[in-house]
């Protein structure tokens, strides 16, 4: 299938570029303080592993990360089913939402400093803001969207409002919501590694800034490579957990276009 | 959003709300007034530094980095997008280096753009290309992949030139992709501005916030923050309107087909 031969290619063209890599910086054809040869950054970055360096530096910025992700997730989201739900409460919020969203994360960071330190509760401020526009405002369309047929139906039979938002609101805006947390989660990503960066004496983003000011730009590379690789691994968890937990949804959508 | 021509009242009521709310809790707690200063005394800041012109340097500085930045990047990553799009066997080549090189937030690059190109304005506008490009180039060739091949064929068996296929079919029939990528870009761009400008900038509004909260000027840290936010929603604004105008013949034509 051309889908082997593609995969085979791109890994080739990687591999090649690898290669290139390798033999120009032995070669020193380029500055080999700005660009070791990547067998020497691969060594740094297997032995940061074995000591614990990186995997603790990850740790340390996951925690960060998780909490304010999660908390963004515990408030948006029924915020979001609210403002969906009531045309009212959503023109009494939307000024203020309105206000908020342009404001790029980064900049939050210097009020979280003079709020909350160089603490942790600083870095989960700043990612709870920053994830919050993309969750709130997917909930709202979800909602929107409802099929008010299903919602209609839930009330002709007397559903509670409980039963009503956790067995019918809930699972048919749900491909929403999902969609709002993964567009969060590079978000997320970024503005921990930001975060660090710009305030803060641990975490994977000021081991990067950090090694770089030393000068230990193998290590600063390493650093680049585990965070590569995590981002690369929170996605497949994500996808993992959207299949392992909105199994029905396929099928749901299957379903209907077949209907 | 129901009556867009009606002037929301009861967001603009909440909003206010919230300002006198501010200013007065800010006024009873002096404690406070050291990290959150009333919401006037931030108005009269800003005021302040937009006629004495401190910030209007900075704004500047700031706003060319920007436009430098984006639109090198809107102008390689089309390119590029287009003719990954088109040719699939290139596209399978680089496929997997794009892949790997996506999930990396992209704010780690700094680091090593600093090592490379030092903490002047190339730095930043480097880093800026970089990270925007990711959105629209994926977006691109997306775009581009989903232009009916019919289409294709057909204005090459009518022997159409290269050119004209590329102006008259394949950049219409992309562009709605383009500019969904053009858009996220967009934000992000101003994410790597102003993070660029506080890891390392001398100068810029980035810089200016950060530099305000150190020095514990909070009124002018948040005077800072308020031009940022109308900066963002100000090229926010200037999008939609520059979308609105090009993508005109996009509606009209979408019209036509239905009827």
């Amino acid at each position: 299938m051309t889908g082997r031969s593609s995969k085979l290619n791109g890994l080739l063209f990687v591999l090649g570029l690898a290669v290139v890599w390798e033999l120009t910086a032995q070669a020193q054809l380029i500055n080999p303080l700005v660009v070791p040869p990547l067998s020497k950054i691969l060594r740094i970055f297997w032995e940061l592993s074995w000591s614990g360096q990186i995997p603790w530096q990850i740790i340390v910025s996951m925690k960060r990360a998780a909490v304010g992700y999660f908390l963004a997730a515990a408030v948006f989201i029924p915020l979001g089913i609210f403002m969906g739900l009531s045309p009212r409460i959503h023109r009494m919020l939307e000024v203020v939402v309105e206000m908020l969203r342009p404001v790029p994360p980064p900049v939050v960071i210097p009020v979280a400093m003079l709020l909350f330190g160089l603490e942790d509760e600083m870095k989960i401020f700043v990612i709870f803001f920053s994830c919050a526009w993309p969750i709130l405002l997917n909930t709202i369309d979800g909602v929107r969207n409802l099929d008010w047929v299903l919602l209609n139906t839930a009330k002709t039979f007397g559903l509670s409002r409980r039963r009503i938002i956790r067995q019918v609101i809930l699972p048919a805006c749900s491909p929403q919501i999902v969609t709002g947390l993964r567009v969060s989660l590079p978000i997320m990503l970024i503005l921990v590694v930001i975060s660090e960066m710009v305030g803060s004496t641990d975490g994977i983003g000021y081991f990067i800034l950090d090694s770089q000011r030393r000068f230990r730009v193998p290590q600063m590379y390493a650093g680049m490579l585990a965070l590569a690789i995590l981002g690369y691994t929170l996605n497949q968890i994500f996808n993992l957990l959207q299949r392992a937990l909105l199994p029905w949804h396929g099928g749901m959508m299957r379903r209907r276009e077949e209907g | 959003m129901n009556a867009p021509n009606k002037f929301n009242w009861p967001g603009w009521l909440v909003f206010g709300a919230i300002l006198v709310f501010w200013e007065i809790t800010s006024r009873g707690l002096p404690k406070l007034q050291l990290y959150i200063p009333p919401i006037s005394q931030i108005f009269w800041a800003l005021g302040q530094l937009l006629l004495s012109g401190t910030i209007a340097k900075h704004l500047s500085v700031s706003l060319a980095r920007f436009l430098e930045g984006y639109l090198l990047a809107a102008a390689i990553a089309v390119a590029l997008g287009i003719v990954l799009g088109y040719f699939r066997s290139l596209h399978s080549w680089l496929e997997m280096l794009i892949e790997f090189l996506r999930p990396m937030p992209s704010v780690a690059i700094i680091p090593v753009a600093v090592l490379i190109l030092g903490i002047g304005d190339s730095m930043i506008v480097a880093v800026t290309v970089y990270a925007s490009m990711w959105p629209v180039l994926v977006n691109t060739i997306e775009g581009v992949r989903h232009i009916e091949s019919t289409l294709i064929d057909t204005a090459r068996t009518f022997g159409l030139s290269r050119r004209r296929i590329l102006w008259q079919i394949i950049l219409p029939g992309a562009s709605s992709y383009i500019v969904t990528g053009l858009r996220i870009g967009l934000s992000i761009a101003l994410i790597l501005v102003t993070t660029a400008e506080m890891v390392v900038g001398s100068k810029g509004l980035g810089f200016f916030i950060l530099d305000e909260e150190r020095s514990m000027n909070s009124a002018n840290m948040y005077a800072g923050i308020v031009l940022v936010a109308v900066l963002g929603y100000a090229l926010n604004r200037g999008f939609l309107t520059l979308e609105g105008k090009a993508m005109k013949w996009h509606h009209s034509m979408i019209a036509r087909e239905a009827a």
